[in-house]
């Protein structure tokens, strides 16, 4: 059942702060059986009357909204949730490391500026999430803290989380937070959330503040959401998105601005190709009941702005998964039903898309991961060695022992890539891509773009649905044999909305109806919008897109032995 | 790495604040005679057979209330490592905001070297690994800097010989961000301070346009003057705020002009970069001996390689090998995502040039023009206390000029006021060894000084003594000064100049004796001195005693 809210604020009846509280300490005592979700945790977690006991009194504040009377008394509607934060976003009272041996019991002095909206708003900084070595990998596997999976590593059948943000989804996947905050830089959201059957959000670049994210690619950072329904994702988007001084490329007022005149424009566009939109396919008539009165009644507003909906045909990649094939065509469908205008469309240049994000990402991973030498902060140095190897080459035996292998991988990748011999060929050539990607993104949606001068587009589409992973969540002990270079591929489909900087979410597919549901069977299918219309992705997974599952019981967990005794619960 | 924090600082050779006056005058004068005879053990400035060309790139440290990319302080007397902020320590998660307080300051020096300002300009990352420089890369603007395209003509002014001109050119000036203090503690530890790290620089790029190692040191000098002119720096090259990279390479002047060629300059040999020079007489220095050193290998029949290398004051006659092209560091730069454009308005450009305060040069000349200054008082007065002593003196001869009772031609004053400004003034300042202040002598008083001396009413000896007391201290009104210590001038009477001369006379017969039967007129100014000591040496004048006491002396004799 989807949330109720009105205002933005949740209804009293959905507030059940009490018995997460309990399963929240039931299951965050060992969390290594868990999957290893967290790498630090609040202190509150182990004083269980405080955490009850607050989670209570948020309980009972939300209760007493009942008549509509106490809203100004909530600091927002997350007020006394519980949020888990991946651990490349500075906390100030929990150590941030990256997941990485290099910030191992780094404790910043500043919070970011997420974390600090986050906490003005009520909510509970509950623990950091595991991640892959600064965001360096599509697994989760990376860690320097263990890798997380969906499952007990040590035996069959553990699945594969999803990565980056990993820890994040199987935090919220496990109850132990409402919602989680990560980061997207290729798909690192929205995979772990295809993977575990969540929902997972990835704004427009610059509509979140990254001031206090450790940066892996600095023009690629997104700080995104995780959560069970679009619903939540909604109000923690409400929370986070505003304009941030100290993080010179998030949007201004001013831009923000721009982007409601161009979503004006939109607005404009739809009303006068009314004559465009046909009626031959929308065969309003067969919809389910239910489907139908949805359609009439609740959603009219949004129904007059999302009218038609493009699927790009390069998407449709010979490496795609049948099961992932079968739940596109029927999410296609599913919205025929509901009168959208489903329209092929093509964005020539996604084939590259996926080479370019892998030399630009590096190349600035390679600039970013530069600072750490342990020199000011981080991990201590030990040997006379950590300032010169035998070459001579500063710091190279400290950042060899103290970074891990991807990220060494990636850190040569981006250097050569940038070395002088190699930049014409690779980074410049890969910059010209990202501009072709953004293009091309351009010249298909009805929106304009609010910051470039594209050619306005007659009768584009309002959103984009693709696939967010080629396959449903693999088995771990599948991805130990897999080269690099495979395990890149999972960020096919979500690398092309990064480049261009679009709003994407990704929500849980439709189930088969010829076999059981299974955490092995997850797809995720993703709503990718126009740059700064973060709102309609949002609004169109949640009133569109939500009702192929139960998503409040909607079994996430790969279960054996261990998980057994909490997997009813 | 950084000369200018060495212990071997190199002594202020033209211009420092701290130097005495006189010296800095000699200095100037010895500088200016630099253009016959050249240093002994040194090469001649320009040679028969090979052509010397050299690019300059200097590095300013911007008059800035803020750092580059952090609104951290950059007071700099303070406590190592207090002024940073998380990102000037390179912190995770921390972001670079520009300050718009740099652009004005650099915006004036770009239009004082008369380059053209890009109106839009980003800013580039340029990688290299060292504990000065905490996040492994620097924030510059290699792609796309704020002003390309100036010029810097040298004249006679800046010591060239009379009647030549040098047009330098200048590629472009960039915005960037300074490194850490680093400070050698033993063998084993460096010390660094991070309150210079991410201060504002500008580099200036020159096009090897220069020909001559005193050329070299003359454009850094005339760069530093103009760049303090405008206040676009606060400190000079002895304190560290200006440091210059020189390239450097030869050609034979007979030679056909093939060869490597630098921003549209064909024919040039291989070139070689001479780090971090934070002297003028440094950079003549180092040109010179690498310019020396590589005719040497060229006529050993040898090449010239393409390496990296540094000087030092310790032996100033070498430069030695920092690192060669094999170990050349690819700084693989890239624009910075974090930050965004640059946008200059064509309203604040308009705005700088019309404000842009006036250039040594020209300062220069409207002294001589209109306060009838001789040359090189002008560019003195122009140069001392960055211009204070300057606006000390036109306050001076605005006071005179009210105080004098009859219209009187500026020039006159003007002479008179420098001389007092200058000369007076500043030998008191170099015998006490004080810091120049505007207040150790009011304007008003040193103006009622002069002008009692114009007078007439005071003698300048007596002028000097009351310029003395004030200057030490005495706060008493002139007029009571004069009034107390009997300083008055009246006008004495050939009579009584004679009698007291003769008093004098009968006090050193020996003296007397030297003069008349050896000839020592130099004991008559030992007579002249005691006579200026008598209780009425305020109204006595040097000519008057001379005569009284020659008339005295030989009129006894013969």
């Amino acid at each position: 059942m989807p949330v109720r809210f009105d205002r933005g604020h949740r209804d009293w009846r959905d507030i059940y702060l009490f018995r997460t509280a309990k399963t929240i300490l039931r299951r965050s005592q060992f969390p290594p059986h868990y999957g290893n979700p967290y790498i630090s945790v609040n202190k509150s977690l182990h004083d269980p009357e405080y955490l009850i006991g607050r989670l209570k009194r948020a309980q009972r504040l939300h209760r007493s909204t009942e008549n509509w009377n106490n809203y100004n008394i909530l600091k927002s509607a997350n007020d006394g949730h519980t949020v888990g934060i991946k651990d490349n976003i500075l906390t100030r009272n929990l150590p941030t490391t990256c997941a990485s041996r290099v910030l191992k019991g780094f404790c910043p002095s500043q919070d970011a500026t997420v974390t600090k909206l986050l906490e003005k708003a009520g909510m509970l900084v509950l623990a950091k999430t595991n991640m892959d070595e600064f965001g360096m990998g599509s697994h989760s596997m990376n860690s320097a803290y263990g890798p997380v999976t969906n499952g007990d590593p040590r035996r069959q059948g553990a699945l594969s989380v999803g990565g980056s943000s990993g820890g994040s989804a199987l935090a919220v996947a496990l109850d132990l937070a409402h919602v989680a905050i990560g980061t997207d830089t290729g798909g690192s959201i929205r995979l772990p959330a295809a993977y575990m059957s969540l929902v997972g959000f990835k704004p427009s670049y610059g509509m979140i503040s990254r001031y206090g994210v450790v940066p892996y690619a600095n023009s690629l950072d997104t700080v995104g959401i995780i959560a069970k329904s679009a619903a939540d994702i909604r109000l923690t988007f409400d929370i986070l998105s505003q304009p941030d001084a100290s993080d010179p490329t998030c949007l201004t007022t001013g831009s923000r601005t721009r982007i409601r005149m161009a979503k004006n424009r939109r607005r404009v566009s739809v009303l006068e190709s009314k004559i465009h939109f046909t009626p031959a396919f929308t065969p309003r008539e067969k919809a389910p009941p239910i489907a139908r009165a949805r359609a009439r009644n609740m959603f009219l507003f949004q129904r007059s702005f999302v009218r038609r909906i493009g699927v790009p045909l390069e998407y449709n990649i010979a490496e795609m998964h049948p099961l992932v094939r079968w739940a596109w065509t029927a999410t296609l469908s599913h919205l025929q039903t509901y009168g959208f205008e489903i329209v092929p469309i093509s964005l020539p240049s996604t084939k590259h898309a996926l080479s370019s994000y892998y030399v630009l990402a590096p190349a600035e991973a390679a600039s970013n991961l530069a600072k750490y030498d342990g020199v000011r902060y981080g991990a201590p140095r030990t040997r006379p060695s950590d300032d010169d190897d035998k070459a001579g080459t500063l710091y190279s035996g400290y950042r060899h022992d103290n970074l891990g292998p991807e990220v060494q991988r990636r850190i040569l990748l981006g250097n050569y890539s940038l070395s002088a011999g190699a930049m014409d060929n690779y980074f410049i050539q890969a910059q010209k891509i990202r501009r072709m990607v953004q293009k091309d993104f351009s010249t298909v949606f009805r929106m304009p773009h609010a910051f470039h001068d594209y050619a306005p587009v007659k009768n584009g589409v309002d959103v984009i649905i693709v696939p967010t992973a080629p396959t449903p969540p693999p088995h771990i002990q599948f991805l130990k044999d897999a080269s690099p270079v495979e395990s890149y591929m999972n960020d096919v489909f979500t690398v092309p909305a990064s480049l261009a900087g679009l709003p994407a979410i990704s929500v849980p597919g439709p189930r088969h109806p010829d076999f059981p549901w299974k955490a092995e069977r997850a797809v995720g299918i993703q709503v990718i919008g126009q740059y700064g219309d973060d709102f309609s992705v949002i609004y169109f997974a949640q009133n569109f897109l939500t009702n192929f599952h139960n998503l409040k019981t909607l079994d996430r967990l790969q279960h054996d032995k261990v998980f057994k005794e909490f997997g009813s619960s | 790495m950084d000369e200018s924090d060495s212990p071997l600082l190199p002594a202020p050779r033209w211009y420092d604040d701290n130097a005495p006056l006189r010296k800095e005058l000699k200095d100037a004068a010895k500088a200016a005679r630099k253009t016959s005879a050249s240093a002994p053990s040194e090469s001649p400035d320009i040679l028969p057979d090979w052509e010397l060309t050299v690019g300059i790139e200097i590095h300013a440290q911007l008059n800035a209330a803020r750092k580059l990319f952090s609104s951290a302080d950059t007071y700099p007397t303070v406590e190592p490592n207090s002024h940073i902020s998380a990102f000037d320590i390179a912190l995770p998660g921390s972001l670079p905001v520009f300050q718009p307080a740099v652009v004005l300051p650099a915006l004036r020096a770009a239009t004082a070297l008369q380059c053209t300002i890009i109106t839009k300009s980003t800013f580039d990352r340029k990688h290299y690994f060292y504990h000065d420089q905490p996040a492994g890369y620097q924030i510059t603007q290699y792609y796309n800097p704020f002003a390309v395209g100036g010029c810097v003509v040298l004249t006679a002014e800046d010591g060239l010989e009379e009647g030549r001109e040098v047009v330098v050119k200048i590629k472009q000036v960039q915005l960037e961000q300074d490194t850490a203090r680093s400070q050698e503690e033993d063998g084993a530890t460096t010390l660094i301070d991070f309150n210079r790290c991410g201060q504002a620089l500008i580099e200036i790029i020159s096009l090897p346009d220069l020909h001559s190692p005193r050329e070299a040191a003359a454009y850094v000098r005339k760069i530093q003057s103009i760049l303090h002119a405008i206040d676009a720096v606060t400190t000079g090259m002895e304190q560290g705020g200006l440091r210059a990279d020189v390239n450097v390479s030869v050609r034979r002047r007979d030679a056909s002009h093939e060869g490597f060629t630098y921003a549209g300059v064909t024919g040039l040999g291989q070139r070689t970069e001479i780090k971090n020079l934070s002297a003028f007489k440094g950079i003549e220095d180092a040109i010179k001996a690498e310019r020396d050193r590589q005719i040497r290998i060229l006529e050993a029949g040898g090449v010239v390689e393409g390496e990296t290398r540094g000087w030092s004051m310790t032996r100033p006659n070498e430069t030695r090998r920092l690192r060669g092209k094999e170990g050349e560091i690819d700084y693989r730069y890239m624009p910075d995502a974090d930050i965004p454009p640059l946008y200059i308005g064509l309203d604040l450009i308009k705005f700088v040039r019309q404000t842009l305060p006036p250039l040594p040069t020209e300062l220069a000349k409207m002294l001589v023009e209109e306060y009838g200054l001789s040359a090189t008082d002008a560019r003195t007065l122009v140069l001392l206390d960055d211009g204070d002593r300057l606006i000390y003196f036109q306050k001076v001869v605005a006071e005179l000029s009210s105080l004098a009772t009859y219209s009187v031609p500026q020039p006159d004053l003007g002479k008179m006021a420098a001389n007092w400004v200058l000369h007076e003034l500043g030998s008191l300042l170099s015998t006490d060894e004080r810091q120049w202040s505007d207040k150790a002598v009011p304007f008003d008083k040193i103006a009622e000084i002069i002008h009692r001396v114009r007078e007439k009413q005071i003698t300048g000896a007596s002028a000097k003594l009351i310029l003395k007391l004030v200057f030490n201290g005495d706060s008493r009104p002139i007029s009571q000064i004069v009034r107390q210590e009997e300083l008055a001038f009246s006008e004495m009477s050939a009579e009584e100049y004679q009698a007291i001369a003769k008093e004098i006379v009968e006090k050193f017969p020996k003296h007397v004796k030297d003069i008349v039967e050896k000839g020592k007129t130099g004991k008559l100014q030992f007579l002249m001195g005691q006579m200026m000591r008598h209780p009425r040496k305020g109204d006595m004048r040097a000519p008057e005693v001379e005569q009284a006491l020659r008339q005295v002396i030989f009129a006894g004799k013969s």
